[in-house]
């Protein structure tokens, strides 16, 4: 399930949704980020790990922009078990716990889903640009893209599994 | 080993994800033009810096090398020049008939095998075939032509003549030659495999060949060339003067020469 949320998420990105950008590079969404975020919180760092790779890897693929995706997939992917141990409830998570609204609340879905994409996006600035003096005036652009991805994965949290659906068990 | 293991078991997930970042940061190096000159130059500043700081150690390793091969090259120079200073240069002796007429080169050896010099005067000032030639109080060689203003002189180097010498003041005396290679190398042949020497020992001239007095230095002992189951040795010399860079001449000759080369001539068989 995580693999096919991946691929799909993926083409829309790369095939539909990639030339939608209302205010041009101050709104480029990662709409595919959303697929790993849905990766439960109590699965292994490896997967999470390889998860965010895998997302780099066809991300990069797909849009042609070879290493860009991969460097910032493979960051967030190793940054994620810290992200979820830091915003893990006081018991944990239980084993059945999936990373929606109805499972783990607002507050948990909109913090990790904003932290994970600034980190996301902050990475593809560095990985774009790559000379110092160049970061100061990307990290406008990067900060409100950053804030469309995590609208634009509400959004979908909302379209795709509304609070009070049962999920599908992955 | 299990220790080893156990380390890399506790850090499998930092491995791991140092292992995807560096493939990752690889394919972006290799395909993003910006990246990949920001990272040459990065690293390149990296190595830079480096190599000097290795250099800089290696260089201040390497000195104690320098120094005792130094201080081997100095002990060398030193023993050269104090046994220099003994032989010292040859001072006319009047009494034994030798004299002494100055002059200088107009062509000198050149380091070729067949190069003859030219010196001044000639037999306007009564230099005679055979006359022997120094320069700086050292062996240079004989006069073998002469023409009124000029005298063409066979030097030390030059392969076709042969000098008697002597080892030291009191040792074996042997026939001195030039082989045509090293300027820097005269070979003293037919040395008695008894004779014993050390490196630096002088080389004079015995005066049998009546060109030269006896006791004018030539050169220093290098070492010795091995000749397996010979009776006699051969010793490379060192001259004691670079022979191609002469410039002031000294012509030595005896005032009964004439009789000395009628009386040693062989006596005519009955």
């Amino acid at each position: 399930m995580i693999v096919l949320r991946l691929v799909l998420l993926v083409a829309l990105q790369a095939f539909i949704l990639g030339e939608v950008a209302p205010f041009g590079n101050w709104s480029e969404p990662q709409w595919a980020l959303w697929a790993l975020l849905m990766v439960p919180p109590q699965l292994g760092p490896f997967l999470k790990l390889l998860a965010g790779f895998g997302m780099g890897v066809a991300l990069d693929m797909a849009l042609g922009t070879y290493g860009h995706h991969m460097v910032a997939g493979t960051v967030l992917g190793g940054a994620l078990p810290t992200l979820h141990g830091l915003s893990a409830p006081r018991d944990g998570y239980e084993v059945t716990s999936q990373p929606v609204i109805k499972d783990l609340g607002v507050s948990w879905v909109f913090g990790v889903t904003f932290s994970s994409a600034l980190l996301y996006h902050l990475t593809l600035m560095v990985v774009d640009t790559w000379h110092a003096h160049l970061l100061g005036q990307a990290i406008g652009p990067t900060l409100t893209s950053a804030c469309w991805t995590t609208f634009c994965c509400m959004l979908l949290h909302l379209l795709v599994i509304s609070p009070g659906r049962n999920v599908h068990r992955s | 080993m299990r220790n080893l293991w156990l380390l890399l078991q506790r850090n499998a997930f930092f491995l791991a994800f140092a292992f995807l970042m560096a493939l990752s940061l690889m394919v972006l190096i290799q395909n993003d033009g910006s990246a990949r000159s920001s990272w040459f130059r990065a690293t390149g500043g990296v190595v830079s810096v480096v190599g000097n700081q290795q250099q800089q150690w290696t260089n201040y390793l390497q000195l104690s090398d320098q120094n005792a091969a130094l201080a081997d090259e100095n002990a060398q120079l030193r023993s050269r020049i104090l046994s220099m200073e003994l032989s010292g240069a040859w001072r006319e002796d009047s009494t034994n008939g030798w004299q002494v007429k100055t002059g200088w080169l107009v062509k000198g050896p050149d380091g070729r095998p067949r190069t003859m010099a030219l010196g001044t005067p000639g037999s306007d000032e009564d230099i005679r075939i055979g006359t022997g030639v120094l320069a700086t109080g050292t062996a240079f060689g004989t006069v073998v032509d002469i023409g009124d203003h000029h005298a063409r002189i066979l030097p030390l180097l030059n392969t076709a003549g042969t000098w008697s010498c002597r080892l030291g003041k009191n040792g074996a005396v042997a026939p001195l030659s030039w082989d045509g290679v090293d300027p820097n190398k005269l070979t003293l042949k037919d040395v008695p495999r008894y004779v014993k020497w050390t490196a630096g020992d002088t080389v004079y001239t015995s005066g049998f060949d009546l060109k030269f007095p006896e006791g004018i230095s030539v050169g220093t002992v290098i070492e010795e060339v091995p000749e397996p189951g010979s009776e006699f040795k051969t010793i490379h010399v060192a001259p004691m003067l670079d022979l191609k860079s002469v410039r002031h001449i000294e012509f030595v000759q005896n005032a009964s020469d004439s009789v000395r080369s009628a009386l040693s001539q062989p006596i005519p068989a009955p």
